[in-house]
């Protein structure tokens, strides 16, 4: 078995950050080796090195016996690698034969599309694609696209395909049916790199698997034999920091109760599958999983900035389901988002107006018709005092602050209206340790005062610190709730990779 | 309205639809490649402007269509390096094209004969009849009887069909102006191309022009377009951006035109302002009637940056 | 430390332009209008278009010497030709009134994001409704004459409006394709109704009898031919200014024009504020048109809408949309105006000139934009 790649010692850091740490990656012809990890864990960077997308700091790159180096992704097409990226360049206007006859030097000058369409037909029946030349790539669905981006690495001969985290957006029977297309892909001497936080997947289809973790290859195995547990451990594992101060409760009455949320978002994808939980004053409900599983859809119908597709909330007894923002606002709900740069906070407007952002339409900001400027600036001055926040006035724009200080405004925009309930997704994304520490005690002090919030997190250690009941989404799905004290790290990572009893994987029961 | 009279409108609504299709399909470049074409009227403008002073000033038509496509594409120029260059908004540099374009060839045509805006009076481009085709009844007048320069807006619309739908180049203009990032990931140059089309765009338009001073009326008058800029816009739309669409589009522009120019003899009970506006409002209505369907080049009006 | 964010946005939403950051080499952006608009500095910007009027100012330069001329002394006959009198004062701030009136209107549109150019449809729709009350209710007493002839300019403006924005809200299509075709329809209305019920009968030209004297717009300086629009146009301007910085409705076209997420986490409908904000630039621009004819021309006049509409856009962009700076952008352009008919006469230099200068102004002005000048407050 020869080998294709390998890849030796890669290292990569970004400022402080140290993405990739000595690593190595072989991958023999013919296999699929599958890449384990987390958020934050160096699969991405780590492709994208390959890719040529990124130079690394250090290490190698041998590809069918040729150093692969200071490469641009052109040349690595044409060394024979392809990769298949989660946002897809195709056109939605243009049939599967158009787009894969788009840049392809090989077509000339007047198109044949039906020479092309041949092609596809043939390739399409030896790898199980199942595509039809002439459909549009806008009435495709999900796994049909991402099926014309193989189509397209296949025909211009890619011998190594990377596959970055593809399953996230199919539904059962399209992983299936992915699956199925890199068996093909193996048995015709093609080999694949398949990156996926789903152990279920990883486990039915590689050959081997290497887990990152915190930027390091943790470690390499064949996939038979490999336990579930093992992998879960490997992917997961690490000290449990020391959890902040925490005031023992008992928690109040029920304030938000979420019962059967489903969502099916535009293209027709179930986003959330019957999620259902209830959020109690005074505690925080901390929700971990890898990104991509729902827990966006989650907060923004909660918060009203997207509709249920099925399903209800109630905030303090009232139906908010079918609510405006608005309504929302004005009946204790707070929001932070994970997006700083466009949604939670406008960066050219002054901290003034950001920290009014939410209630400027009501009193104690708004009289009648008229913006009261002074308690505007009165409101802010008290908010910058009361969580210290490093600006040079109220009137400084918002995208002079650093990152830290810039969540701080958010932070005291939706806490310091004292609400009875708090939606929180990644508030500490892109936060140095300091302000990190500052957004999760503020958090902690909203709910000694009885606050409800729903924390959700891909950092398994915010999670793991702050919840007083645990769960995890995965596939939309949110999982059943553990009370902190009953957490097990392990069955944590086995929930986040889908390999849990409660979420079933289509054929291949757990193992 | 006896029959010979319904066949003269016909063939005068194809006549009229000339620079209007030329502009059209020019636009239809510009847009498919992900820039609006509001600077169709300037362009026509110009182009109308350096016909006919050319042709005066050398009598010879042949220079003047030239200078005419010179004078739109160079309109061209700067709206492509403003919005593909530049990335300034597509709309409003189009509209302030549209401005220049009026105060240039105003001030020109003065400042460059001394002050006094000369007297132009050129003989209009002659009717060629083809052989035989000609004789055929109401076709033969309509569609054999016309200019040269509309059997060229008529022919031109099947090599611009081809060009955009069975040729490389085509392909990847038309990708660029739906996605220009996966046009960049396959390996064109998406600021190169939209600037290219423009200014081919431009240089269409600008023959537009021409056949409106060149053919239909013999001079330059400040403003002369008058708005078919825009019409030649909403036929691209009506013509859901392709260009035999578009060529119906502009017919049926045409024919509203022709209509109005002879709606006074026939005594009709409608003020020939309600006929004036029909084009804009039937453009209007069409496009209200498309509404959300009309399937724009997806990425139009958007600035392509490498990041 | 997580490297990625969630990649939930495989929405089509046009608007957003926050993709999760590593998603491969290229990004397409739809920054437009918008990106122009935002960050402090309101004297970077003040900068930013003087450079672009510099510019512009250069450009024509070359143009006149191709002509054969000389541009210093153009430049001067148009200086001299907007200042020279009082006389000469009097009439460019006559010429300022309607551009200043509608520039409001459109710099308020800008802030949302929304691209109004249905000027001229909405002047000369104003300027028909302020007619026919001139001529039909002429009875009344000047004050009260005056003050209803305005009220339905504006209101016919805004209704002309409203029917682009029905379109674009309704069906989808922009706003610019509707304004822009309706500017036509309305100029035609305007001509339809001086051939028909409006129009005076024997008189040369299309145009209505001239209106009663309680109908003209007091004279602010006697002896001169101003006229109190110009205070109408400040107070516009102040109205403007108020509306934009200290109103909920404002907060919310800066959020509208901001960031399309933004807006919606923080409640702001965009249906309501773009009604509202067409509206608004509708009524302004009709009652620009009611003071056109109720203190230049004294009847309805074919044409006299001609070009407002399109200056006002390039107004509204030399004052990067902020309602306290149309004031100087429309007096520069009423008084270029109105220098560039003087020139003509003295220097012999065509005033169409005049648009060259405002048309390139506009199109560095938008370059400038394009790449990213952010210069100001939002």
């Amino acid at each position: 078995m020869s080998t294709l790649l390998k890849m030796h010692g890669i290292c990569k850091s970004y400022g402080s950050v140290q993405a990739n740490r000595d690593i190595d990656l072989t991958v023999p012809q013919g296999r699929i080796v599958g890449l384990l990890g987390e958020n934050g864990s160096g699969k991405s960077t780590l492709m994208k090195v390959l890719f040529g997308m990124v130079r690394p700091d250090g290490g190698s790159i041998t590809f069918k016996g040729n150093l692969l180096a200071q490469h641009t992704p052109r040349e690595a097409i044409a060394a024979g690698i392809g990769m298949i990226h989660q946002h897809f360049m195709l056109v939605e206007a243009m049939t599967v034969t158009e787009n894969v006859m788009l840049g392809w030097e090989r077509v000339g000058h007047w198109l044949r599309p039906n020479d092309t369409a041949e092609m596809i037909r043939t390739a399409s029946k030896t790898y199980g694609l199942d595509l039809d030349p002439h459909a549009m790539i806008g009435e495709l669905p999900f796994g049909q696209r991402q099926r014309v981006e193989i189509m397209k690495l296949i025909l211009r001969g890619a011998d190594l395909l990377i596959l970055d985290e593809p399953t996230s957006n199919l539904s059962p029977p399209e992983v299936a049916g992915l699956l199925g297309v890199m068996r093909r892909l193996r048995e015709e001497g093609h080999s694949v790199i398949f990156i996926s936080h789903k152990l279920g997947e990883v486990l039915e289809i590689c050959d081997e698997v290497v887990v990152l973790r915190d930027g390091q290859a943790i470690g390499r195995c064949a996939v038979e034999g490999a336990t579930r547990a093992d992998l879960a451990r490997m992917m997961v594992g690490r000290e449990i920091g020391t959890s902040a101060h925490r005031a023992e409760r008992e928690a109040g009455t029920e304030t938000l109760v979420v019962s059967r949320l489903s969502r099916f978002d535009a293209a027709g994808v179930e986003r959330l599958r019957e999620v259902s939980f209830s959020l109690r004053a005074g505690e925080i409900l901390a929700v971990a999983g890898v990104d991509g599983n729902g827990q966006a859809d989650l907060v923004e119908v909660i918060a009203g900035l997207k509709a249920a597709t099925r399903g209800s909330i109630t905030l303090g007894g009232k139906d908010i389901t079918g609510l405006r923002v608005g309504g929302r606002l004005a009946l204790g709900l707070a929001y932070i988002p994970v997006d700083r740069a466009s949604t939670s906070l406008v960066p050219d407007m002054t901290i003034e107006d950001n920290i009014a952002l939410r209630d400027f339409d009501r009193a104690p900001l708004c009289h009648g018709y008229t913006l009261d400027k002074a308690a505007f600036r009165e409101l802010a001055i008290s908010r910058i005092a009361q969580f210290d926040i490093r600006a040079i006035g109220p009137d400084a724009p918002v995208r002079t602050l650093s990152g830290g200080n810039q969540q701080k405004i958010v932070v005291a925009r939706e806490i310091g209206r004292g609400p009875r309930v708090l939606l929180a997704y990644q508030p500490t994304w892109g936060l140095d340790p300091g302000a990190t520490r500052f957004v999760i005690d503020q958090i902690l002090a909203l709910r000694d005062a009885g606050g409800a919030i729903l924390y959700i997190s891909s950092e398994l250690e915010e999670v793991l610190m702050l919840g007083d009941r645990i769960g995890v989404m995965y596939n939309g799905r949110l999982s059943s709730l553990v009370s902190r004290e009953d957490v097990n790290v392990t069955r944590i990572g086995l929930m986040m990779a889908g390999a849990d009893e409660g979420s079933q994987l289509r054929s291949g029961a757990a193992s | 309205m006896d029959s010979t009279a319904f066949v003269e409108l016909l063939a005068a609504s194809v006549r009229i639809a000339t620079p209007l299709l030329f502009a059209s399909l020019g636009g239809i470049l510009s847009e498919r490649a992900g820039t609006f074409a509001v600077g169709l009227e300037g362009m026509m403008l110009a182009g109308a402007f350096g016909g006919a002073v050319t042709s005066f000033v050398f009598a010879s038509p042949a220079l003047g269509l030239a200078v005419s496509a010179l004078s739109g594409a160079g309109l061209g120029a700067v709206v492509a390096v403003a919005t593909a260059r530049f990335r300034a908004d597509q709309m409003v540099t189009g509209l302030a094209v549209n401005i220049v374009a009026v105060g240039i060839t105003s001030f020109l045509l003065r400042g460059m004969f001394n002050g006094q805006a000369p007297v132009i009076q050129l003989p209009t481009l002659a009717s060629l009849p083809v052989p035989y085709l000609a004789q055929l009844p109401v076709i033969g007048q309509v569609l054999f009887h016309q200019p040269a320069l509309t059997y060229a807006a008529l022919i031109l619309t099947l090599p611009m069909y081809f060009f955009l739908m069975k040729t490389r180049e085509g392909l990847t203009l038309r990708a660029v102006g739906e996605n220009p990032a996966a046009a960049f990931a396959a390996g064109a140059d998406p600021i190169r191309v939209r600037m290219a089309a423009i200014i081919a765009g431009g240089a269409l338009a600008g023959l537009g022009g021409a056949v409106l001073s060149l053919q239909e009326v013999g001079t330059f008058t400040d403003g002369m377009t008058n708005g078919r800029g825009y019409l030649a816009l909403a036929a691209i739309i009506v013509g859901r951006w392709m260009p035999l669409g578009t060529m119906l589009g502009c017919l049926l522009f045409g024919a509203t035109t022709a209509l109005e120019l002879r709606i006074q003899g026939w005594g009709l009970p409608v003020s020939s302002y309600v006929i004036q506006m029909m084009p804009y409002l039937i453009a209007l209505a069409v496009l209200a009637g498309m509404g959300r369907g009309a399937r724009l080049p997806a990425a139009i009006g958007t600035a392509f940056t490498r990041s | 430390m997580a490297l990625r964010r969630d990649d939930a946005a495989l929405s089509q939403d046009r608007d957003t332009i926050t993709k999760a950051v590593d998603d491969g080499p290229v990004k397409t952006r739809r920054r437009g209008l918008r990106g122009a608009f935002v960050g402090p500095g309101g004297l970077r910007m003040a900068l930013l278009a003087a450079a672009a009027v510099a510019l512009a100012f250069a450009v024509t330069a070359m143009l006149i010497l191709v002509a054969g001329k000389n541009p210093l002394l153009a430049y001067w006959a148009l200086f001299t030709g907007a200042f020279g009198s009082l006389d000469r004062i009097a009439f460019a701030l006559n010429k300022c009134t309607p551009y200043i009136l509608t520039g409001v209107g459109v710099a308020l549109c800008f802030r949302a994001k929304v691209i109004n150019v249905g000027g001229e449809g909405q002047i000369a729709v104003g300027g028909l409704a302020t007619s026919w009350v001139a001529l039909n209710l002429s009875s009344l007493p000047s004050a009260l004459l005056i003050a209803a002839a305005l009220v339905a300019g504006a209101v016919a403006g805004a209704a002309w409006a409203a029917c682009a924005a029905a379109i674009r809200l309704k069906r989808g299509v922009h706003e610019v394709l509707c304004t822009l075709l309706l500017n036509f329809v309305g100029t035609l209305l305007v001509s339809e109704a001086l051939n028909g019920p409006m129009g005076e009968l024997g008189a040369g030209f299309p145009q209505s009898p001239m209106f009663v004297d309680a109908a003209w717009l007091p004279r602010l300086l006697p002896g001169t031919d101003l006229h109190m629009g110009i205070i109408i146009a400040v107070i516009a301007v102040l109205a403007g200014h108020v509306l934009l910085w200290r109103t909920p409705f404002g907060f919310r076209l800066r959020l509208l024009g901001s960031s399309n997420s933004a807006a919606a986490y923080a409640g702001a409908s965009f249906e309501h504020g773009f009604l509202g904000v067409m509206l608004i630039a509708g009524g302004l621009a009709g009652v620009a048109g009611g003071v056109e004819v109720l203190g230049v021309h004294y009847r309805l006049i074919e044409g006299f809408s001609q070009g407002f509409g399109f200056n006002a856009v390039a107004i509204a962009l030399l004052a990067a949309a902020t309602p306290a700076a149309v004031l100087p952008a429309g007096l520069f352009f009423g008084f270029l105006d109105a220098g560039a008919l003087a020139m003509q006469r003295e220097v012999g230099i065509p005033s169409s000139l005049v648009f060259v200068i405002q048309g390139l102004t506009m199109v560095f002005v938008l370059c400038a934009m394009g790449i990213g000048m952010k210069q100001q407050r939002v």
